[in-house]
């Protein structure tokens, strides 16, 4: 008779090792498996990027400019946002900040698709901001155009008993060279329309230059629009540019301007309806203010005098 | 050996340590993508020589004849939208040849251009004087000022007419009226139309603008016309200026070429100066203001304004019509000029 080298009581107690050891680490993959169960549906069923809607609404000042910037740039940065949408209804805002706008919006559309919405006015300032969009959808109601300038020159003198080191300290500027400043920000201005649109405008850059606001409808006949469509329209666009079948849509809001930088330095007399100059940051101080402006000019003084390029 | 022991333990640990933070180090550099890439693009429209306006030159002087001192009035009397500061240069080149300006204020004890029983205030100043300048008046000149100012004009007097499209200013202290709430609207300045229609001319509505040859504004618009006022003129800058119309007894002077109308948006020429006889009517008066009077070719404009004005021969003592028998002002504030404040007669003479 011939002994195995263990007996069938150890073989036996092997195999029944092997399936408990088998049953633990079934248990122990059915726990890593569920644990990592969420992340991997996750994947399977995560967008193939995201579109973020930039918001340019209300007056554009250099706070709120700042504030827009800064949501462009998150959007460049970040990995998942494959294309802007502009969400636009602003009558403009400063020349400066309107500048630092169409810069930004620009420098994203070089990277990315960028398709704006006129979901109210795009008109001054604010157009300025959108040219640089592939495409520019507006509804039969909202506006587009008044690409002009205009300057509110003070017309108080200097304070009495005040010391200043040069003849244009309190002003700035003479009179003439306010409307060269003016007709410069105009030509940058113009130039900049034409040089994004120039292909697709049907219009001369002395009829632009009268700053009319055109209806949504008349703006996509002269070209200063594209096409007709809300913001899930102009989302659905910047979706095709990108390439994107399955995306989510991330809405950056527009920054707005402080309370007390829209009323100066007074937060006690805060008004219903603050000026033109309050919104526009004048503190106290008058100086030439270069606006991208669509709009009457709401002053506390009637005798403000508008220095206007054309009726921007 | 058990020091030994931790020793290697440590180092164990360190290496191991080293080995999974240089994974991660280059792990993070090889998934990262950069954040910031590209440059940005440069914006064609602010890259052209283009883009800077030039300045409009602005070097000559307005100057006035020599000769017989004339005596030109400045009616600001009707709420005329003008001032011996306003016009200085124009005021100046006259003084200096020798001439007296004077400006009308009225009469304080008839009121703004109410004629009294002895006769017009304002026609007896016409009397004494050689030419009349009425810029922009906020107040109508009644039938028997402007029957005097005609026969002002038909004795030899010189007048000019100066005048913008008539604007209001508009408060924005609303006027507490339940149920209306509303700004306060008053005119600022107005033409001299019933003047001015007795010359054969008549001031338009709107301004003339040009969107592309301009004065860096488009309301900077370009004039010239031949001869009379307008010789040497060949690029005057109006800013806002109003066009005229003219009947069969004027003629234009001067005039806008290719620029549209503010009101009707129509463009063509468009006449900005127009003589009847010993009268001239000028759709723009910032050509006389210190700020427009020496640009572009506005000095030249200016100048021959100021010579038109004191070349006249009139017939002392007219109008004769609607007066008192020909006495020239005086006192109790009939003038007004440098010491308008006093109330007492004032005026800018020619200091010799």
């Amino acid at each position: 008779m011939v002994e195995t080298p263990f007996g069938d009581d150890d073989t036996a107690s092997a195999r029944g090792v092997v399936r408990v050891t088998t049953l633990v680490l079934v248990v122990v993959g059915l726990v890593v498996g569920v644990a990592l169960a969420p992340q991997a549906w996750s994947f399977a069923t995560q967008p193939d990027g995201n579109i973020a809607v930039v918001e340019i609404q209300g007056s554009i000042t250099g706070e709120t400019a700042s504030g827009v910037v800064e949501n462009l740039r998150e959007a460049r940065q970040n990995d998942s946002i494959e294309a802007v949408v502009l969400d636009v209804d602003s009558p403009g805002g400063t020349a400066a900040a309107s500048e630092q706008l169409y810069l930004a919006v620009k420098r994203t559309a070089a990277e990315m698709p960028v398709v704006t919405s006129v979901t109210g006015t795009a008109a001054s300032g604010s157009y300025y901001a959108a040219i640089p969009s592939e495409q520019i959808y507006v509804t039969p109601a909202s506006v587009v155009g008044s690409v002009g300038v205009r300057a509110t020159v003070p017309t108080s003198g200097s304070v009495e008993g005040e010391v200043v080191t040069g003849p244009d300290k309190n002003g700035g500027a003479t009179e003439a060279e306010v409307y060269e400043r003016v007709e410069t920000l105009r030509r940058a201005f113009v130039g900049a329309v034409f040089a994004e649109r120039g292909d697709r405008i049907d219009l001369t850059r002395e009829e632009v230059s009268h700053a009319k606001v055109y209806s949504g409808a008349a703006g996509v006949e002269n070209g200063l629009a594209d096409e007709v469509g809300g913001v899930d329209t102009a989302v659905a666009a910047a979706a095709d540019e990108a390439g994107l079948d399955d995306y989510r849509v991330t809405r950056m809001d527009a920054p707005q301007p402080s309370l007390l930088s829209q009323i100066g330095l007074s937060a006690e007399e805060a008004p219903d309806q603050p000026s033109t100059e309050q919104v526009f940051d004048y503190r106290g101080v008058d100086t030439v203010q270069y606006l991208m402006l669509h709009g009457t000019i709401r002053t506390t003084e009637t005798e403000t005098e508008v220095t206007a390029n054309a009726n921007a | 050996m058990r020091t030994r022991d931790v020793a290697r333990g440590i180092g164990v640990v360190a290496v191991v340590a080293i080995v999974v933070l240089a994974a991660t180090v280059a792990g993070g550099l090889l998934v990262s993508s950069p954040t910031n890439v590209g440059e940005a693009p440069t914006p064609d429209a602010y890259d052209t020589g283009s883009l800077d306006a030039s300045p409009i030159a602005s070097d000559g002087d307005v100057t006035a004849p020599d000769g017989e001192s004339k005596t030109v009035v400045v009616d600001v009397s009707h709420g005329n939208d003008v001032s011996e500061d306003a016009i200085q240069p124009f005021v100046d080149a006259l003084v200096e040849s020798g001439h007296e300006v004077r400006f009308y204020g009225g009469s304080s004890s008839t009121g703004i251009g109410a004629p009294t029983q002895s006769g017009s205030p304002f026609n007896e100043t016409l009397r004494s004087a050689d030419a009349l300048v009425v810029v922009s008046p906020a107040a109508t000149y009644d039938d028997d000022e402007a029957a005097g100012v005609e026969a002002f004009a038909d004795a030899g007097g010189r007048v000019l007419l100066a005048a913008d499209p008539p604007t209001t200013t508009t408060s924005d202290q609303p006027i507490s009226i339940p149920g209306l709430d509303t700004g306060g609207s008053v005119s600022a300045a107005g033409q001299p139309a019933n003047l001015a229609g007795q010359f054969d001319v008549t001031f338009g509505n709107g301004y003339l603008y040009d969107m592309a040859d301009n004065a860096n504004n488009f309301q900077h618009v370009y004039a010239s016309g031949d001869g009379g006022i307008a010789d040497g003129v060949e690029d005057a800058i109006l800013g806002g200026a109003v066009p005229l119309r003219t009947g069969p007894d004027a003629s234009v002077v001067l005039s806008v070429g290719d620029a549209a109308l503010s009101t009707t948006r129509e463009t063509g020429s468009y006449a900005v100066a127009a003589r009847t006889g010993n009268v001239i009517a000028v759709g723009d008066t910032d050509v006389l203001t210190s700020g427009m009077a020496t640009t572009g070719d506005n000095d030249v404009l200016a100048s021959n304004l100021a010579a038109f004005l004191v070349s006249g021969d009139k017939e002392p003592g007219e109008p004769s019509n609607g007066g008192t028998g020909g006495q020239p002002p005086t006192g109790s504030g009939a003038m007004i000029g440098s010491a308008a404040s006093t109330g007492s007669a004032g005026m800018v003479t020619a200091a010799d």
